[in-house]
C-alpha cells in the first residue's frame, strides 16, 4: 500500500526519531512511503487558541497538498493532528465545496496505530523491546479517534516487554496545547498526577501516540530526575532489541 | 465578603493550588463520585441508547421551545399554577419579592436551586428585610458561612467536617463535635423550627412536564418535600430550559439524573406536582406559582453549537470528571456555575467581557463529553467561544462582547501563519530556532531574561524541561537518507 | 402583582428569532451530528428479576428501608405493633386511609393516635402510618398518590414512617408507574425510596435528615413463601 506521511511540525522539529520509526515501521509492514515536502502545520495551534481564520488557512493548504498524493493513506503519528483534519469540515461552514473536500481528505487519514492494527490489519509484530512499559491514553487519540484496544493490543504482543496498566491511563496529561503556557500552574497540577500514576506502575518507559503528550510528561520526568523515560509507540515498534 | 471573580481566574486558581486542604476535599470528591459512577452506571442495559434517548429529548424540546413552553403554561394553568415570566434575574427577584410582600410574609424557606444562586436571590431578598433560610444542609452551610457553592450538586464539599463543626459551634451553639450525625441532627432541628414557621417555600425545578403542566423535583434530604407542602405559598423558579415535552419522558431523565449526579440508582425522593390542592383543606400550598425565568437562555438557541447548553441537566458528573476542577475546585471559576459547564454558560450569560479566561481554562481532554448524560459537546462549545473571544462578535451571546484584543498572542499567531504557510521560511525559521536555542535554553532551563521576554518559554521552563530542536530535522532527514530507500 | 404578559410575548418572541437565526447552521452541523428523528418507544429498563417482591426488598433493604412481609390484615397489624412497641412513641399520626386506619384499632397499645393531625400536631409525632398506592421493584419505591389518600406530611414529618404496601400493587418499573399514574394524576405524587439521606459534609453518608430516618415497609402479600 502507499501511504503519504503527514509527519506533523512537532516531530519534524523536535522529535524527528519519531518520524524516522514511523516510515520504517509502514515499510517493513509492506507500505510504500511518500512525504511531501511542502508539508508544514495542520493550523490545530490556531483552531484551538480561536483563530479560525489563520485556522482556514492551514486546512486549505493541507487538503490542496494531500489531494495531490496518489497514496491511498494519509497516515500520521500523533492523535491529536490526524484528529485536527477530520475537524476541518468545522472551518467551512458556509463553503459546500471545501466541507466535501475536507471530508474527503479526513476519511483518508489515519493515525499511526490504528492505520497498523485496523487498515493494514497487522497480525504478527515483528518488534521486541525490553523493559516494563505503560501506556498513556493521549486524549485526542483516546476520546475523539476511539483509541484504546489498538495500542496495547501492540503492546501486549511485544516480545520481551512487560506491559503494565497504569490506574489513571485515560486521565489528561495537561498539555491541552496553549493551555499548557496560559495556565502552567493547573497544568502541571494536572501533569503530577497523571506522574503519579506512572510511578505506581514501575514502568522504564511510558509510551503514547501524541508527542505533544510526550513532551509535557518528558519534561517533567526529566526535571524532577526522573529514570522514566518517554517513547513514541512508533519508537518502540520501530526497536528490534533483543531480536534473534 | 469578598466576591471573587471569573476576571482573576489565573489569580483565582494559583490561591486554590495553594489550598492543601481543598486539594484534599477534591481529590475524595474524584474518587468518590468517580468510583460510584462507574459501579451504578453497570445497573442499567443501554447506557449510551439512555444518553442518545435524552438528547434527542432535549433536541426536541429545544427546538420547538416555544409551543413546549406555551404548553406547559396552558396545562399548569388549568391545574391552578399561576404561571410568571421573567426575562432576566432581576425581574425574576422582582417577583418573588412582589408575591412576599402580597401576603405580607416574613418567614421564607428555601430549597437548593441553582437558579435562584445565578440571580442572586436571596442577596436581593435581604437587601428587602427578608431573610430566607437554606435547608438544603449543604446550602445551608454555605449560608452560614456567608460563602457561595463551589460544586452543583454539594455546595459544601471545599469544607472539612472541623470546619463545619466550627461553623455550627459559632452559629448554634452546640459543644464541638466530629460526630457528622450530631451535626446532621443539630440542622435537622434548627431547620425544623423554621419549617413550622415558614409561610413562603421557594424552590427549584428539575423538570417541566408540557404534557401535563407537572413540575418533577429531586432530592435526598426531605427539604424539598418540606418546603413545597408546609407553607401556603409555593414559588418554584424555572429555567426555560427545564420543559420537556411527555410525562413518559421523565423516566429517561430519572435514570440518568441520580446517577450521573451521586452516583445512586433514584434519590431518595421525588415530588411530582400538578397544580394546587383540590380541596381547601387538602394538604398542601394554597398558591403555587411558577416563574419562567429567560435570564440570556433564548440567546442560546440562536446556534447549534450554543444550543446544546441548554440540554444541561445540572447533574454536575462534568464537574468531577474534569482534570482541571479537580485541582482548583468551584470557587476558583468565580461563577455561581463552577467546572465544564461552567466554563460555557457563564460567558453566555453575563457576556465574554468579564468571562474570556473561562473558555481557555482547559485542556480540551473530552472526559466531560465522555460523562454528560445528554452528550453536551462542551470541548467543541469552548472552541466555539475561543473563536468568538478572538472575533470579538457575538453571535448568540451577550452584547458586552467587546473583548480587547491580545496584541502580542495575535501578532504570534500572524507571524507564525504567514512563515509556516511557506516551506522555506518554516525550514529556515527551524534552522534559525536551532542555532540560537543555546542562547536562549540552557539544559531545558530557559536562561536569565528570556523567560520574561517569552512569557511561554518561562511559563514551560519554570516546571519542565524545554525540550531541543533536534540537529536534523526530519524533513533534512528524509531528504538526505529516507527517501533514498523505499524498501 | 406584576403582569407578566409583556415579559412573556417577549420571550417567545426572542425563542422564535434565535431559532429561526439558528437555521442556516443547522443544517450544516447535522451533517456531522445525528438528525432529530421521531420519539422512540420508551424501552430502557433496568436489569430486573422475574420476582417483582424479592426485587422490591432487596432494592429497598439496599437504601437502608426496613422490610417485612405479612400475609394478611391480622399480621400486618401485628407487625405494626412489634415497631411501636420498640420504638415506644409518645404519639402515632394516621393518614386517611382506612386500611391504616382498621390496623391501627387492631393494635394494643396505650399510644395516642391521631387521626387528623393539624401540622403542629404533627410535628411532634413519633411515628406516621401511611399506605402507599404502588411500589417499584426496580428502585425499591414507594409511590403515594395526594388524591387517593392524605399522606403527604404524615409520610414525611414523624422521624418514623411505616408505610403499608399491597403485593399487588408493585409493578417493575419506574416507566410502568408513570403510565399508571399519569391516568388521572394526582395533585402531588411522591416517590419515596429509603429513609432520609445526606453526603454533604465530607461525603460522609448521614441518615435521616428533614424526612423520617426510619423508613418501615409492611407488604401485605397473598403468597405465603415471600
Amino acid at each position: 500500500m502507499k501511504v503519504a506521511l503527514f509527519a506533523t511540525c512537532l516531530v519534524d522539529q523536535l522529535c524527528p526519531q519519531v518520524g524516522v520509526s514511523t516510515v520504517e515501521v509502514l515499510r517493513r509492514y509492506g507500505c510504500e512511503v511518500v512525504f511531501d515536502e511542502r508539508q508544514t502545520c495542520c493550523g490545530q495551534p490556531a483552531f484551538n487558541t480561536g483563530y479560525r481564520k489563520e485556522a482556514k488557512k492551514f486546512a486549505k493548504r493541507f487538503i490542496e497538498i494531500f489531494e495531490e498524493t496518489d497514496a491511498e493513506a494519509i497516515v500520521s503519528p500523533s492523535g491529536s493532528c490526524t484528529a485536527m483534519v477530520k475537524h476541518f469540515h468545522n472551518l467551512f461552514p458556509e463553503q459546500e465545496d471545501w466541507r466535501e473536500r475536507a471530508e474527503n481528505i479526513a476519511a483518508r487519514t489515519h493515525e499511526f496505530t490504528h492505520f497498523l492494527v485496523n487498515v493494514l490489519k497487522v497480525e504478527k509484530l515483528q518488534s521486541s523491546f525490553a523493559g516494563r512499559v505503560t501506556w498513556h491514553d493521549a486524549c485526542h487519540g483516546l476520546r475523539e479517534l476511539g483509541l484504546r484496544a489498538e495500542p496495547r493490543k501492540i503492546l501486549n504482543d511485544l516480545d520481551s516487554a512487560k506491559f503494565v496498566e497504569m490506574p489513571n491511563a485515560d486521565s489528561c496529561c495537561g498539555f491541552g496545547g496553549t493551555f499548557s503556557v496560559k495556565y502552567p500552574e493547573i497544568s502541571v497540577a494536572i501533569l503530577d498526577k497523571k506522574i503519579e500514576g506512572i510511578e505506581k506502575t514501575g514502568a522504564d518507559v511510558v509510551v503514547s501516540c501524541d508527542a505533544s503528550c510526550l513532551m509535557q510528561i518528558g519534561g517533567r520526568l526529566s526535571r524532577l530526575g526522573s529514570k522514566v523515560r518517554t517513547m513514541h509507540i512508533a519508537e518502540i515498534l520501530a526497536s528490534q532489541d533483543s531480536k534473534q | 465578603m469578598t466576591q471573587v471573580t471569573s476576571e482573576t481566574f489565573d489569580q483565582n486558581a494559583r490561591v486554590a493550588l495553594r489550598d492543601t486542604q481543598l486539594r484534599g476535599a477534591l481529590d475524595n470528591l474524584v474518587k468518590t463520585f468517580g468510583d460510584r459512577r462507574k459501579e451504578v452506571i453497570k445497573t442499567v442495559d443501554d447506557w449510551e441508547g439512555l444518553r442518545n434517548e435524552a438528547r434527542r429529548i432535549k433536541d426536541e424540546t429545544l427546538l420547538n421551545l416555544d409551543r413546549y413552553l406555551e404548553q406547559f403554561t396552558g396545562n399548569a394553568e388549568k391545574a391552578g399554577t399561576v404561571i410568571h415570566w421573567a426575562r432576566d434575574g432581576r425581574e425574576a427577584c422582582g417577583i418573588i419579592l412582589d408575591l412576599i410582600d402580597a401576603h405580607d410574609a416574613t418567614n421564607v424557606v428555601k430549597s437548593k436551586s441553582m437558579a435562584t444562586e445565578e440571580i442572586h436571590l436571596n442577596h436581593a431578598l435581604e437587601a428587602e428585610g427578608v431573610n430566607p433560610v437554606e435547608t438544603d444542609l449543604g446550602e445551608w452551610i454555605i449560608q452560614l458561612a456567608n460563602e457561595t457553592p463551589s460544586h452543583i450538586v454539594v455546595p459544601a464539599i471545599h469544607k472539612t467536617k472541623g470546619q463545619i463543626a466550627d461553623l455550627f459551634v459559632e452559629k448554634t451553639g452546640i459543644e464541638k463535635t466530629d460526630d457528622v450525625d450530631v451535626l446532621t441532627n443539630t440542622a435537622r432541628k434548627v431547620l425544623r423550627s423554621r419549617f413550622a414557621e415558614a409561610e413562603v417555600g421557594i424552590s427549584g425545578v428539575n423538570f417541566g412536564v408540557a404534557e401535563t403542566g407537572t413540575i418533577l423535583i429531586l432530592e435526598n434530604e426531605g427539604n424539598i418535600r418540606l418546603t413545597t407542602s408546609l407553607p401556603k405559598i409555593h414559588i418554584a423558579l424555572m429555567g426555560i430550559e427545564k420543559v420537556i415535552p411527555r410525562f413518559a419522558d421523565l423516566d429517561v431523565f430519572l435514570k440518568l439524573l441520580p446517577r450521573s449526579g451521586t452516583g445512586q440508582r433514584l434519590t431518595t425522593y421525588q415530588s411530582l406536582i400538578t397544580g394546587t390542592k383540590r380541596e381547601r383543606d387538602d394538604e398542601g400550598p394554597d398558591e403555587v406559582h411558577i416563574i419562567l425565568m429567560d435570564n440570556g437562555r433564548s440567546r442560546m438557541l440562536a446556534h447549534p453549537v450554543t444550543r446544546q447548553s441548554l440540554a444541561c441537566i445540572r447533574c454536575g458528573a462534568c464537574l468531577n470528571a474534569c482534570p482541571v476542577y479537580q485541582q482548583i475546585g468551584g470557587h476558583a471559576y468565580g461563577a455561581v456555575y463552577p467546572g465544564p459547564i461552567g466554563a460555557v454558560i457563564t460567558p453566555q450569560l453575563i457576556g465574554l467581557k468579564k468571562t474570556k479566561q473561562l473558555p481557555y481554562a482547559s485542556s480540551l481532554c473530552g472526559a466531560c463529553r465522555e460523562v454528560c448524560p445528554v452528550k453536551i459537546d462542551i470541548p467543541a462549545l469552548l472552541l466555539h467561544l475561543r473563536a468568538e473571544i478572538v472575533d470579538g462578535e457575538s453571535d448568540g451571546i451577550a452584547a458586552e462582547t467587546q473583548v480587547k484584543k491580545k496584541l502580542g498572542e495575535r501578532a504570534a499567531f500572524a507571524m507564525y501563519s504567514f512563515l509556516w504557510r511557506r516551506p522555506r521560511l518554516y525550514s529556515f525559521g527551524a534552522r534559525l530556532s536551532r542555532a540560537f536555542q543555546n542562547t536562549i535554553v540552557k539544559n531545558g532551563k530557559a536562561r536569565s531574561g528570556f523567560s520574561g521576554l517569552v512569557p511561554p518559554l518561562g511559563a514551560w521552563t519554570h516546571w519542565r524541561d524545554a525540550p531541543a530542536i533536534a540537529p536534523k530535522t526530519f524533513r533534512e532527514i528524509w531528504k538526505e537518507e529516507l527517501s533514498k530507500r523505499n524498501d | 402583582m406584576i403582569d407578566t404578559a409583556a415579559a412573556r410575548a417577549e420571550i417567545l418572541s426572542s425563542i422564535r428569532r434565535n431559532l429561526a437565526a439558528s437555521q442556516p447552521f443547522d443544517a450544516v452541523y447535522h451533517e456531522h451530528h445525528a438528525p432529530v428523528a421521531q420519539p422512540a418507544a420508551i424501552v430502557q429498563r433496568e436489569k430486573s428479576s422475574p420476582n417483582l417482591l424479592v426485587q422490591f426488598k432487596e432494592n429497598l433493604e439496599a437504601v437502608a428501608g426496613k422490610y417485612r412481609v405479612v400475609s394478611g390484615e391480622q399480621d400486618a397489624a401485628n407487625a405494626v405493633q412489634d415497631i411501636v412497641n420498640e420504638l415506644k412513641p409518645r404519639t402515632i399520626a394516621v393518614s386517611d386511609s382506612a386500611r391504616v386506619d382498621a390496623l391501627l384499632n387492631r393494635i394494643n397499645t396505650n399510644v395516642r393516635v391521631l387521626k387528623n393531625p393539624s401540622k403542629s400536631e404533627l410535628f411532634d409525632c413519633g411515628v406516621g402510618v401511611t399506605e402507599a398506592q404502588y411500589a417499584i421493584a426496580e428502585t425499591g419505591t414507594l409511590v403515594l398518590e395526594s388524591d387517593r389518600e392524605r399522606s403527604r406530611l404524615t409520610s414525611l414529618l414523624p422521624p418514623v414512617h411505616i408505610c403499608i404496601l399491597d403485593a399487588k400493587n408493585i409493578c417493575g418499573t419506574m416507566s410502568e408507574i408513570l403510565q399508571i399514574v399519569q391516568n388521572d394524576l394526582s395533585r402531588t405524587v411522591t416517590f419515596i425510596t429509603g429513609p432520609s439521606r445526606t453526603s454533604d459534609i465530607e461525603l460522609t453518608l448521614a441518615i435521616g435528615v428533614h424526612g423520617p430516618r426510619e423508613l418501615h415497609v409492611i407488604v401485605i402479600s397473598d403468597e405465603t413463601n415471600a
